[in-house]
């Protein structure tokens, strides 16, 4: 037992964290921005491909396929650091696409995929859900059907983010609509999105962000780009999830937004006379935030530790999922109230630097309690795998 | 960063919990209910003893183990998780204040028959309406030349009865002192108090209590080694607590997963279910922010921050989880037949003892504005 990075670590930690500030020019941040935290502006895709030239990109990966074989913990030092710069990293297709793809693609895949990843040239959006399969997501409509080598595609997908950039979808389809049960009929694709018959239009969020419906007619792509075993995508979409789990609850925006309203907080004066932090409801607020953040720290690393040792949890990966998202959205919440008014305006920093950030990531918090996997099946989840509950069939 | 357990940490928790398991059953805990008599067994004290579990962090120059401060907090799990009738943390703390601050004519002669449990230690640091032991308000030393004089008023002192010696500090202006007195000396009163979880602990008053320079533990640096003792004792409170909560949590799983209403196990209802799961969450950040204080303090780092915020776990871990233990037990919970009840009062005990959420809360915020706490 010993809750502290080793020197190599830390000394990651300090090379990642001036690696990125000298990445952040000012042009860039400011698309970044003005993305909503999604990328896909040309600034943003010029700086994927330098951090995959320096190496960057993939850092948990097999040396085999490139990457540099350092444990989840180091790459989640990596994503952290990525985070906290400002940079949205598409760790979907990194994180999680790619090591699923190096461990059950066939060699033709692992081959025209996996440098174009890592190299930052190839983004993939996921492609599960639909109008009328969401939290039961083994119940999706699209299908694919034989032709000779060829499979044909047909369906819609909702919620398909970065699809409006990406190059690629990961999707899900069924392949046996005459299974016994309906999650043994499913298999994973990879579509082109520059596919005939494949097209995608804006769904506006709550928080401003841009995600898509997308719709697959009569798509034909080969056989090749199936992944895994026929019938066998569910194992793939559970394993998929259980790595995007992760990666949702990185608290590195988190943690330096907390620094700067602290620095704030003490640094401005009140008409009244007093600091903004010389309130002792301030004080509190933050020491809540402060408290929130440190677990979700702890239980990130204590799951990057658990992926190395090989021992993950299903039950505490879900736990992850639901404290971090919850706990996000307390966090601006107690936050947004200690800027006050300024947490209301968006189109003013003149107050607290930060405020317009705080006003929209309360807005935009609500997608992870649903997002990734409803956070009632996780804890069904939680009950029956870490607590032997027994449960209600569905 | 290693959140697994090295192969004498597990076998430290493995023999303490087998010897709980064995030793500690409902009905021994009840013969100490409502104060039948004091709460502490003293055969399984001497079975503890023998298995060299007094005396982790002790070295083995006065007969001790020799491990670290994180046995001592594991070991403090397992007294949770058993809610076992014995002194473990405030002997094992006042053993660790005097081996690090004493003079060697102290250590010897007091650590070698505490290690082995002959004789009892605790400590006496907190005072009425004051969770700081740094500031010692009501409780005030003078030296005549020769003796220390203390009069004041101790509080929340656990086993002072049972003691045969009291690690005790008193103020004299900005200076603080730590004293060994016996309970027996002249100008000391005892006064047992009925707390929530049939503890003994007592009020202890000092009418003019003489005292020689051969019993001063510590003078130029009371106040450090007040701290040092203190910050252990939030993080063994912490740790106590990850043992109760999870014990409960655990009583309530397997109790709802045979409870049968409507034809079916009640933990099949989602309500019940994902309460539990709410609890579950709740323990494990218990858990983690109090391994990371205790990890911390073993390495003898400075570890403020993340005391503070274990201790705000525990505190409203310690009540969330007592409420929805009962509620899902539904009656059979309350019923004193049944072991559960036991356990809420530790859950109680542990979140206030030393300062609530609240208080915890606001000292977290205060080092927060004096410029600590931010991430790295």
């Amino acid at each position: 037992m010993k809750i502290q990075f080793n020197t190599e670590q830390v000394k990651l930690k300090k090379e990642l964290r001036e690696y990125f500030s000298e990445m952040m020019t000012p042009a860039l941040k400011e698309e970044c921005e003005r993305d909503l935290g999604e990328g896909g502006g040309p600034l943003w895709r010029t700086a994927l491909k330098q951090m995959g030239r320096d190496g960057w990109i993939g850092m948990g990966w097999d040396e085999k396929w490139g990457g540099k074989g350092l444990t989840p913990l180091e790459q989640f030092i990596f994503v952290e650091e990525v985070m906290r710069a400002g940079y949205p990293f598409p760790f979907l297709t990194t994180e999680s696409v790619g090591p699923i793809l190096a461990e059950h693609g066939s060699d033709f895949l692992k081959k025209t995929f996996l440098p174009k990843i890592l190299s930052g040239e190839l983004i993939v959006a996921i492609g599960y859900s639909e109008p009328s399969a969401g939290t039961d997501l083994a119940s999706l409509k699209t299908t694919a059907i034989r032709e000779g080598d060829d499979w044909i595609i047909n369906g819609q997908k909702m919620w398909t983010s970065l699809a409006h950039f990406a190059d690629y979808t990961w999707l899900a389809a069924r392949t046996n609509p005459d299974a016994d049960k309906k999650h043994k009929g499913i298999s994973l694709f990879l579509v082109p999105n520059s596919a005939p018959g494949w097209s995608c239009a804006p769904v506006h969020t709550l928080g401003g962000i841009r995600t898509n419906v997308t719709y697959y007619d009569n798509i034909r792509i080969s056989d090749a780009y199936r992944v895994g075993g026929l019938n066998e995508g569910w194992k793939l979409i559970t394993s998929q999830l259980n790595r995007e789990r992760l990666s949702l609850i990185n608290f590195g925006p988190c943690s330096d937004l907390f620094n700067q309203i602290v620095k704030w907080a003490i640094t401005t004066v009140l008409p009244s006379g007093e600091s903004v932090i010389e309130q002792s409801w301030v004080q509190a607020n933050l020491a809540k935030v402060r408290a929130y953040i440190e677990c979700m720290k702890l239980i990130v690393y204590k799951q990057s530790w658990a992926m190395t040792e090989g021992n993950l949890d299903m039950a505490d990966a879900s736990a992850a999922k639901v404290y971090g998202s919850e706990a996000f959205i307390e966090i601006y919440r107690l936050l947004g109230e200690v800027v006050g008014y300024a947490g209301l305006i968006r189109n003013s920093d003149e107050i607290c630097p930060q405020a317009s950030k705080i006003e929209r990531l309360y807005r935009t918090a609500s997608i992870i309690t649903f997002g990734g996997g409803a956070n009632e099946i996780q804890r069904d989840i939680i009950s029956a795998a870490g607590l032997w509950m027994p449960r209600a069939s569905r | 960063m290693d959140f697994g357990l090295n192969q004498i940490q597990r076998e430290i928790r493995d023999l303490s919990r087998s010897i709980f398991k064995d030793n500690v059953t409902p009905e021994k805990l009840a013969s100490y209910d409502e104060y039948a008599m004091p709460r502490f067994d003293e055969d399984l004290w001497s079975k503890l003893a023998e298995a060299g579990l007094l005396s982790t962090c002790i070295d083995s120059d006065y007969g001790g183990s020799q491990f670290g401060f994180m046995e001592l907090a594991l070991l403090l799990e397992e007294v949770g998780r058993s809610i076992a009738p014995v002194p473990l943390a405030s002997h094992c703390l006042s053993m660790m204040g005097i081996q690090k601050f004493g003079e060697e004519k102290i250590r010897k002669k007091i650590l070698p028959e505490a290690a082995s449990g002959k004789i009892l230690l605790t400590s006496a640091f907190l005072e009425p309406m004051n969770n700081n032991p740094m500031s010692a308000h009501s409780t005030s030393y003078v030296f005549d030349g020769k003796n220390y004089i203390i009069s004041g008023r101790k509080q929340a002192v656990p086993f002072a009865n049972q003691a045969d010696y009291i690690l005790l500090s008193a103020a004299n202006g900005e200076d603080l002192v730590v004293f060994i007195i016996e309970p027996g000396a002249a100008g000391v009163s005892i006064k047992p108090l009925q707390v929530t979880s049939f503890e003994p602990q007592a009020e202890i008053c000092l009418n003019e209590v003489t005292v020689e320079s051969s019993q001063v533990v510590a003078v130029r640096d009371g106040s450090t080694l007040v701290k040092w003792i203190f910050d252990r004792m939030l993080s063994l409170i912490c740790m106590h607590q990850v043992g109760v909560t999870d014990a409960a949590m655990k009583m309530s799983a397997s109790y709802t997963s045979e409870r049968t209403q409507f034809g079916v196990p009640v933990a099949t209802f989602q309500a019940v279910g994902h309460r539990m799961a709410d609890s579950y969450i709740d323990i494990e950040c218990l858990r983690l922010t109090s391994y990371q204080a205790a990890s911390l303090l073993d390495l003898e780092e400075e570890a403020d921050i993340e005391l503070q915020i274990a201790k705000i776990w525990a505190a409203d871990v310690g009540h969330r989880l007592s409420y929805s233990a009962q509620h899902v037990h539904g009656g059979a919970g309350i019923d004193r037949d049944y072991p559960l009840w036991r356990y809420c009062l530790w859950l109680r005990h542990n979140e206030m003892i030393v300062g609530g959420s609240s208080y915890h809360t606001q000292q977290l915020g205060n080092l927060i504005a004096s410029g600590r706490g931010l991430f790295s």
